[in-house]
């Protein structure tokens, strides 16, 4: 086949998935390879991955592994040492898409043939990057527009051996969170980091999202198209929408109604999935007006145990209900989060830990703001309050600090204003209060059947 | 890494800028080695500070080299910028263009001139543009970079590392040894170093430059523990003659993935420094059109 109907046939394919849709999706991906213009576009094709050697060169000894670890730490701390912020960011810079030919050995290799023959349509150049894999736009024999995202080939082994290397991984999280305990830290990074390799294990967790918010009026999770999923590959429904930064400059109106969604999408999936996605960014969102979210990127979910929340709902309770503090620090205790016996004040614990429930703290409107979401994510890891002797975050619930910097931060840059507290008393299993807004309405009746469908 | 991490600039700031100076952004040609050279890919391989630590090593073990260094050169005052110019040097001469290499073998042979005295340990004369003393340098570096690649590096073939020393016999000519004096070939250079071996000994200051390069307090503090690794591996890759001589016999080898691994987390560092990816970049795009000509 010669190299110019090549260029003309993949034009043509561009063009056709553009008309079913996630041309705007591509125009505005997150991280797209084009970011910095043309010339680099084309100079990143001419260094584009060609072989798993290549990719082990790329992204082994150590390199995928500093990448998840700035990802991970840009979650649990927000003073990353700022020369560690700077390698990682142009590690990922350093990180080139796959040749098309290499992609598509990967899809050869998992769907069991050519990228061509197993999809009706292929987008060979791909239209953002994962952080060990790309997304591909193809569409299904059946003519269904989906969204396929291709592991790097090898990328799973070399990350998995390198994460053996507990001394070095040791001695990188001093150097990139000095201020952490870096022992939960590393068995944090190794189990999720271990999870997100299979892809399999991120498509079970979609279909669990898309299951539970199935007929949600404003919440929507892509369909995980089965067939073409496999431990490498994942093929769901392409979305679409607009980027995070496009809906940024929307009317105030418009991003109250998308953080509306946000807010109940995340704890709706707290209090009753017993799930959080892990990865609160603001690439994994999808905006239509009318507070449509479309949720993506499901590789780093944690879920919860019974046992594991029933402290959290049970400290809500007293505190922000009851008002029985004495009831609140035992379940603090309970958690782990506190040691029984400190000899320290309730007072004080509560004045501490008020920051963390401010904003559910009274029924009345309330905007969340940068320096609110700072301030909590500041007090999380706090190791100068008089607490800090006696404090500590249990393992389990290390991931919870992303509710703060990921879910607050992005509430706070939307400057989004709602009755947090009324919502959340609408979510709250022991008040179940009922819909508080229009979309509390509109969700009543998605919510009665989900209810009866668990 | 900024300076309020890393004040002064240690060994890997000044190591990196030396590198993006090195690389040329708009060459006038392919330089003496050129992108399809074995030359190009082994001095970006992954294993490169193994080898020019255990370069370092190595060269010291010649009492006339290490008196000319001893006497001549102030490197204890600032070792980082030592170590810099001494990677720049090599860098220009891999990667740049003829202008550019030859211009900084002239300033390396002009300096050379004035290098000249007396060993203390032998009590022989020696100068730096003595052709024996150049090809022992040169021969020191080309044998730590096929011995650093071959332990902990990418695969070279026995044809690739042939070449390897053969290219760099024009390294050795630019420095001004004379044509045809330089090993050739992987034997060439075992034969080499049989011969030599009667002129080395562990002078005083081969084993205090020694001691120093395996501590190495110009580093950044941070990368403190990781250079021990590199250290190791060095050591490990010298010849069982150089270790005897240094009493390392002992010595315990790290593992090719443990170094690997700590070789790339130094190699991601390097990336974050201003110019290096791009001049990366630069370079890997050469060669891979290069690769496609052939």
């Amino acid at each position: 086949m010669s190299e110019s109907f090549l260029r003309v046939s993949r034009g043509l394919a561009a063009v056709r998935l553009a008309a079913r849709g996630g041309a705007r999706y591509a125009a505005n991906a997150p991280r797209l390879f084009a970011r910095a213009g043309e010339q680099r576009q084309a100079l990143r094709d001419d260094l584009a991955l060609r072989t798993a050697q290549d990719v082990a060169d790329t992204l082994g000894t150590m390199k995928g592994v500093l990448m998840k670890i700035g990802q991970l730490a840009s979650y649990v701390d927000d003073g990353l040492a700022p020369p560690a912020r700077r390698v990682l960011g142009r590690l990922q810079d350093s990180v080139p898409p796959m040749s098309p030919e290499l992609a598509a050995g990967v899809i050869e290799a998992e769907l069991g043939g050519a990228p061509e023959t197993v999809f009706a349509e292929w987008d060979p150049q791909p239209i953002a990057a994962a952080s060990i894999g790309q997304v591909h736009r193809a569409i299904t024999r059946d003519g269904r527009a989906v969204a396929v995202k291709v592991q790097y080939p090898g990328i799973a082994e070399t990350i998995a051996a390198d994460l053996g290397n507990v001394g070095l991984l040791r001695s990188l999280l001093r150097m990139a969170v000095p201020a952490q305990d870096v022992t939960e830290l590393i068995d944090e990074l190794r189990e999720r980091v271990g999870e997100e390799l299979d892809y399999r294990r991120e498509a079970e967790n979609q279909r669990l999202f898309a299951a539970y918010f199935d007929g949600h009026p404003t919440i929507t999770v892509p369909k995980v198209v089965d067939e073409l999923s496999t431990g490498r590959v994942i093929t769901s429904e392409l979305a679409t929408g607009a980027r995070y930064a496009e809906m940024l400059d929307w009317s105030q109106e418009e991003k109250d109604l998308a953080a509306e969604t946000i807010y109940r999408f995340t704890f709706r999936s707290l209090y009753e999935l017993h799930a959080f996605n892990g990865d609160p960014h603001p690439g994994n969102y999808l905006f239509e007006p009318g507070g449509q979210v479309t949720f993506l990127d499901f590789g780093l979910v944690k879920h919860f145990t019974a046992a594991e929340i029933a402290p959290l709902v049970t400290m809500v309770e007293t505190l922000c209900i009851e008002g029985d503090t004495d009831a609140f620090r035992r379940a603090m205790e309970d958690a782990g989060f506190l040691e029984p016996g400190a000899p320290i004040g309730t007072d004080q614990v509560v004045d501490h830990m008020a920051l963390f429930y401010d904003s559910i703290k009274v029924s009345a409107p309330r905007t969340m703001t940068g320096a609110y979401a700072s301030s909590v994510a500041r007090r999380y890891v706090d190791f100068k309050s008089p607490l800090a002797a006696y404090a500590k975050i249990p393992r389990s619930y290390v991931i919870l600090q992303r509710i703060n910097l990921g879910l607050f931060a992005i509430l706070g840059e939307m400057n989004a204003t709602a009755n947090w507290r009324a919502v959340s008393e609408e979510i709250w299993p022991f008040v179940a209060a009922p819909p508080s807004t229009d979309m509390g309405e509109a969700e009543a009746g998605w919510h009665a059947a989900a209810c009866a469908a668990r | 890494m900024t300076a309020e991490v890393f004040p002064g600039g240690g060994l890997f700031q000044r190591g990196a800028s030396a590198f993006a100076a090195s690389v040329p952004a708009d060459p006038a040609d392919d330089g003496f080695f050129g992108p399809g050279s074995v030359t190009w890919r082994l001095h970006a391989d992954l294993s490169a500070p193994v080898s020019g630590l255990r370069s370092l090593l190595l060269q010291a073990l010649h009492p006339l080299a290490m008196a000319g260094v001893d006497q001549h050169s102030q490197w204890r005052d600032d070792p980082a910028a030592r170590f810099a110019s001494t990677a720049a040097y090599v860098l220009t001469t891999t990667y740049g263009d003829r202008a550019a290499a030859q211009a900084a073998a002239d300033r390396v042979r002009k300096i050379h001139q004035w290098v000249r005295g007396t060993d203390p340990v032998t009590g022989r004369d020696y100068a730096a543009d003595d052709p024996e003393l150049l090809i022992w340098v040169h021969a020191g570096q080309v044998d730590s970079g096929l011995a650093a690649a071959r332990l902990y590096g990418a695969d070279f073939s026995d044809a690739d590392r042939d070449g390897y020393v053969a290219e760099m016999t024009a390294a050795a000519e630019l420095v001004g040894v004379p044509p045809r004096r330089t090993p050739a070939s992987v034997a060439e250079l075992d034969a080499y170093f049989t011969a030599v071996r009667p002129e080395l000994t562990l002078s005083p200051g081969a084993a205090d430059t020694a001691q120093y390069l395996t501590r190495m307090p110009a580093i950044e503090p941070e990368l403190t523990d990781i250079w021990q690794v590199i250290a190791a591996a060095a050591v490990a890759s010298l010849p069982d003659f150089a270790r005897e001589l240094y009493g390392w016999q002992d010595a315990i080898a790290p593992g090719r993935t443990e170094v690997r691994q700590v070789l790339g987390v130094l190699d991601a560092i390097y990336l974050g420094e201003p110019g290096v990816l791009e001049g990366r970049q630069r370079l890997e795009v050469r060669m891979r059109a290069a690769e496609s000509a052939r």
